[in-house]
Order: structure tokens, then sequence, then C-alpha cells
């Protein structure tokens, strides 16, 4: 299996511990610096696991989402204090409710950002891993439905192709013949999905997932450098939570934008919040430096 | 590629955070645990400091011959910080009026809100604050009345000496004062279709009072499609906001406030956000006399006022009642203190149990709007809300 970056080769417990750091952090820290902090390392990480396809993503999909959420905030919140007009409900438009619409725009943005990639770096293995042992159901359950959605895809584009060929073309014909072809289609793909599930649910049975005292192979060991992120990651987050448990990322929106911008606990917290959620990107860069020089020793 | 796309992303991250950084330079206000005033009433310079440093707001409690009162300062609100007597002595007094003297001997410089907690009900509107000297006594402010079965008397002053009474306000019903005068003459509106006497509700027996306006004969025993409760008797009844034509050439005119004192009496269930937005003299809009034109209701004439006095207000037009709901006025919203909190409206000293669209206003009312915390009973409007 070819991983997609360096961090993606770490341990799976230090995959699933450093998207849990920042998908909580993302979604709880309001305060802008945090948020465009977020946001830029999410872009930076999905370019570097997608490469060219991602930023197609991105200046098709999170622009637009974020566009669109930045502008319906402030059409139904009318709490802030810097009144800007009045809207045609009598209702009045507000700086606060502005701002708060980008960051909200922003954070929204980021998340999707984040579980794209996180797809991308847990694979369904690691997290059966992870958790088979723990939640073996709820695991199975989890990484089915998160599969189901591409394999839905793959096998709709196979059933479509064979109905075309065929003769029953969903594309060509009259709106009933379309129609009905389509709707073949579909309860094709229904009962398929549905028989899918049972097999892989009774596949997995017949394995004896689940089964105590079952054990699993797996390739990942708990290495010295998996410990040294775990650490770095524990550090990160610990610093962070009793930053924002002091109040030192305080940030409000509403009645009148107040917060802590320059003070030097504030500044620490969002230099260590940058060097968390760059981590992937860094490693990534200094495993590609080392690969490059070890290659021009040879 | 790659490599200018991450310089672009991060130019822009840094124009974003200069530009978020105006409006910072003060702190949010907080609130501080209240603070109880000792015998001899004298709190040192170096409470106030740390109240106007840190931009706190606390309660500093006291009593004195039964009586408990309370002073809410805010510290934005202090100028020079000095030592400070908030000592008030209370004099015994037969009937019902509360007569007290402050211990200080100079004014504080600042006007915080006292809280004076009576052992009883006041059945009254408001009160007045009077300032007693050997010769006379001189109306000083006026005070607003909360509580829930004891009434609480909310003032500032800006005199912190001296000796004082307060005395409830009688109500005068001088019909002087209401009777209509249009600033141009509008004889015609006897003739002019009136929605009262076209439609059913003239058939019932309700007859329009002087102003065209049909009061409740309290006969109503069922709730109208609107969900109104009866009106009780002598009360106007509501007037469909669809029907109502506002005529610009008639002038009217009306006392107007916005006041929001029983939050000061109820800081500790406040969301500690939206202390910024309490005044700290718990008025919002002072009584005022404004103009009104025919046909306006009380919701036309508060968004009016809030878009010329810059208020922040957020209402919402609700279909079921047929009338706008106000949510909040100046960033004060509905559950900002407590579950019960949120906004009323007083006309002449009544709580209407109806939407505030649908209350045709007359000549020389005097409309109140006020916060409560407590769906009403803390500001004597309990039944509007069918208790």
């Amino acid at each position: 299996m070819q991983n997609k970056d360096a961090f993606s080769n770490y341990h799976p417990f230090v995959n699933f511990f450093y998207f849990g750091l920042v998908f909580g952090f993302t979604m709880f820290f309001m305060h802008p610096v945090c948020l465009l902090i977020s946001l830029f390392c999410a872009v930076c990480y999905h370019i570097c696991l997608n490469g060219r396809k991602s930023v197609r993503f991105l200046l098709r999909y999170a622009v637009t989402i974020m566009l669109l959420t930045a502008v319906i905030n402030p059409a139904f919140n009318h709490q802030g204090s810097v009144i800007l007009c009045y809207l045609p409900t009598e209702n009045p438009l507000t700086l606060e409710s502005i701002l708060y619409g980008i960051a909200a725009s922003v954070m929204l943005v980021s998340v999707l950002l984040w579980f794209s990639c996180y797809t991308a770096v847990m694979t369904s293995d690691k997290f059966v891993y992870l958790f088979g042992r723990i939640i073996p159901a709820m695991s199975l359950v989890l990484s089915m439905t998160l599969r189901f959605v591409p394999k839905f895809k793959a096998q709709l584009k196979t059933v479509k192709e064979a109905q075309t060929g065929m003769g029953r073309d969903s594309a060509n014909g009259s709106l009933w013949k379309r129609f009905r072809s389509a709707v073949t289609c579909f309860s094709i793909m229904v009962t398929w999905s549905l028989e899918n599930a049972i097999e892989t649910a009774d596949s997995m049975k017949s394995r004896g997932y689940g089964l105590k005292g079952r054990t699993a192979f797996s390739i990942y060991t708990l290495t010295d450098r998996d410990k040294g992120a775990l650490f770095w990651l524990a550090f990160c987050g610990i610093y962070l939570l009793s930053g924002s448990l002091s109040g030192g990322l305080f940030w409000r929106y509403f009645p009148s934008i107040r917060g802590v911008l320059t003070e030097p606990l504030t500044v620490s917290f969002q230099i260590v919040y940058f060097a968390l959620c760059i981590t992937p990107i860094v490693l990534d860069g200094r495993e590609e430096r080392q690969w490059r020089s070890l290659q021009s020793k040879i | 590629m790659k490599k200018r796309i991450l310089c672009f992303l991060l130019c822009s991250l840094m124009i974003f955070s200069l530009s978020a950084c105006d409006s910072l330079g003060l702190n949010p206000a907080e609130l501080q645990s209240s603070i109880t005033i000792p015998d001899d009433g004298m709190i040192y310079a170096s409470v106030f400091k740390e109240l106007k440093e840190q931009n706190k707001v606390t309660t500093f409690i006291g009593e004195s011959n039964g009586f408990r009162y309370e002073w809410t300062v805010f510290g934005s609100d202090i100028d020079a910080v000095k030592d400070l007597n908030l000592g008030i002595e209370f004099v015994e007094e037969s009937g019902k009026k509360i007569a007290f003297s402050y211990l200080s001997d100079e004014d504080f410089g600042f006007s915080p809100v006292l809280s004076i907690y009576l052992n009883e009900q006041w059945d009254v509107q408001s009160a007045t604050v009077y300032e007693v000297s050997e010769t006379d006594s001189t109306p000083k402010c006026s005070a607003s009345l909360t509580g829930n079965d004891k009434s609480i008397l909310n003032f500032s002053s800006t005199t912190q000496m001296g000796y004082f009474e307060i005395m409830p306000d009688t109500v005068q019903n001088t019909e002087a004062d209401k009777t209509e005068t249009p600033s141009e003459n509008h004889n015609s509106s006897s003739v002019k279709y009136d929605p009262y006497l076209s439609d059913g509700v003239n058939q019932s027996g309700k007859v329009p009072d002087q102003s065209g306006r049909v009061l409740s004969d309290g006969k109503d025993t069922k709730q109208d499609k609107y969900k109104t409760d009866p009106v009780p008797k002598g009360k106007p009844m509501p007037v469909e906001p669809e029907d109502q034509e506002v005529d610009t050439r008639t002038t009217y005119t009306c006392t107007f406030s916005i006041e929001c004192s029983t939050i000061l009496n109820n800081l500790n269930d406040l969301d500690p956000d939206k202390l910024d937005a309490v005044p700290s003299n718990g008025i919002i809009f002072a009584a005022q006399t404004v103009t009104f034109y025919e046909g306006e209701s009380v919701y036309d004439v508060l968004q009016r006022i809030c878009k010329e006095n810059e208020i922040q207000m957020e209402a919402s037009w609700t279909p079921m009642y047929n009338s706008a709901y106000v949510e909040g006025i100046h960033n004060l919203y509905e559950f900002d203190c407590g579950s019960g909190s949120g906004w009323m409206y007083r006309v002449d000293g009544w709580y209407p149990n109806y939407g505030c669209s649908r209350y045709q206003l007359k000549q020389g009312e005097v409309v109140e709007w006020r916060y409560t915390c407590d769906l009403g009973k803390d500001i004597g409007g309990g039944y509007a809300i069918g208790e």
C-alpha cells in the first residue's frame, strides 16, 4: 500500500489523535487568528495530499460554500452594535453579524477540508485497527458506511454501462423511457447495496470478527518516532486547552467585538496552534529533504 | 505553483488579521461577586480602582432599618477614584413613602443605580424621588418599580448626599392631557371609513371611545382568532395591522421609553457577554414625548424610534398572533437574563395581552418598553401572559 505522505506512515493512533485535536480546536476556537491558521494549514495539507485535484476542489466548492455562509448569516442574524443599514425585513444589518458570518464560513470550510484530509490519511484499515477491539460492531459499521459512498459510485458506473450496453440508456429516448431506465438502475443499486452489506457482514462474521480472544494481524508498531510525535501532540493539546480555558484565546462577536489579540500569551498560543496544525506538512517536507539528500549521496 | 499559492494565502492571512484589529481597545465588562457595605458605609478607593481598571461591574449590598439596598456600579462610569461612603440610613416613616439619608457628605461623581428592596408591594407604575431640605422638597428623579411580590425601587440620581423621600406616583388620568390635539385639524374623522364601525365588532355592543378606538366591554369569554384571551373591560380591543392605514397628515404625540432596570436586579442570571449592552442606569431610551401618525401601532413607533436613535432592535413577524414579536432591543434579547426574560410593553400602566402591532396608539398615551426577567411578574405584568 502506498501512503500519500510521511504523516500517513505514522502509527494510526498518532494520526487519529492529531485529527481529533485539530477538529476539536477548529470547531471551538472562534478566534479569527486561530480560524485563519486552521484554514491555512487545512488548505496546505489538502494540496499536499491531493495535488492539482485539490485546487480545483477548493476553487469550485470551498469558495462557494464560504461565500454562501458568509452571506446567509447577516440575513438571519441581526445582533451587533454597529448598524450599517436596514434590510427589507426592517431588521438591521450589523457589522458584527457580517464578521461572524465570515468567521463561521471559514470554520465550516476548514472543518470540511480537515475531514477530507482525514479520509485520505485515516484509511478504513487504520480505523478498524484502532477500534476493532474496543467497539467491533460500531467500527465495522462506520468503516462500511464510509466506504459505501465511493463503492456505490463505482458500482453505479458499472451498472449504467451495462444498462447502456443492453440498450436501456438513461440518456436517450423519451422522457418516460428515460425515467424507467433510471428507476431500473436505481432499483438494481438498492438491491446490490443491501446484498453487499449482508455479504460483508457475513464474511466478517465467518472470519470470527469481534470474537473474544481473536487476534488480528497488523503491520503497525508504535516506534520511538511515533512516541515522539505523540508527546508533541499531547503537549500542544494540553497547552492549547489550558490556554482556551484561561481565556487566553477569548474572542466574542456579539454584542460588540471584543477579544485578546496581541498579548504575549495569546501570541504564544497561536504559535503553538500553528505548529500543531502544520505538523504533517513539516514532517512530509523533512522526509522529502532527507530522501533527496540520501539520493544524492548514493 | 504550490509556492505561489502558499505565498498568496499567507499575505491574505496577514491582511485579514490586521483588519480585525479595530475596536479592541476596551476590555469586555465582567461581573464581579457582590460586596457587602460595612456599617459605617466606607468603601475604599482601591475597590473602585479595580472596578475602573478592569471594567468590572459589581453590586454593593447594604442593610439599614429593615431595608435592603443595593448599588450597581459599572467600572466604566467611574471617573475619579476616591474613597466613597455608600451607606444609607432609612428613617421610619408612616404611610406609603420611604425616607432615607445618605451617609456620604459628597457626590460620587458618577450616578450608579440604587435599588431599594421594599418590604411590601407598591401597586403603582412608578415613584418619584424628592430631595427634602428644611424648607421644601423638590422632585429629583423618577424611580422605576420592579420586583415580584415585594417591590424594588430603582433609580440613578446625580446627588448622593442629603435627605430624600420616595413617594409612589398617584395615577393621574388627567383627561385634559388625553384629549385629541392633532396638529392639523382633521374634523372628518367620524365620517371617514373606520374598520371598527364597518365590521362585525361593533354589533356586539362595544363602543368606540372618542378617538374611534373600540374599548372592550369585558363580556368576551373566548379567545379571538389570534389566540388573544378576552381583553379586560375598558381596555382597547386589538386592531389588525392589515386593516390600518397610516395617515401621515395627522400627527399625535405620546410618551415613549425603553428601560431594562430589572436586569440590574438579576445580574447573576445575565449572559456574561451581554453585560456590555446593559446601560449602567438601566435606561435605553429615556421617557420622551414623540410624534406618531394616525393609525400607527406601538410597534411602528418603536421601530421608528430605534431607527432614528440607532438603537439595535430585532423583531420577527408572527402570523399566529398577527403581530411582530420583539426579540431584542439594544442587543438585549429574549432569554438573555434567564429563561423567563424578554421584552414587554405597557401602555398607561397596562400590559396589553396582545402583540404590539395590534395596539393602536392614541394621543397622550404613555408607552413603556420594559425588560422582564420573570415572564412579566417582576415588572407587574404577569397577567398579560395568562397568569
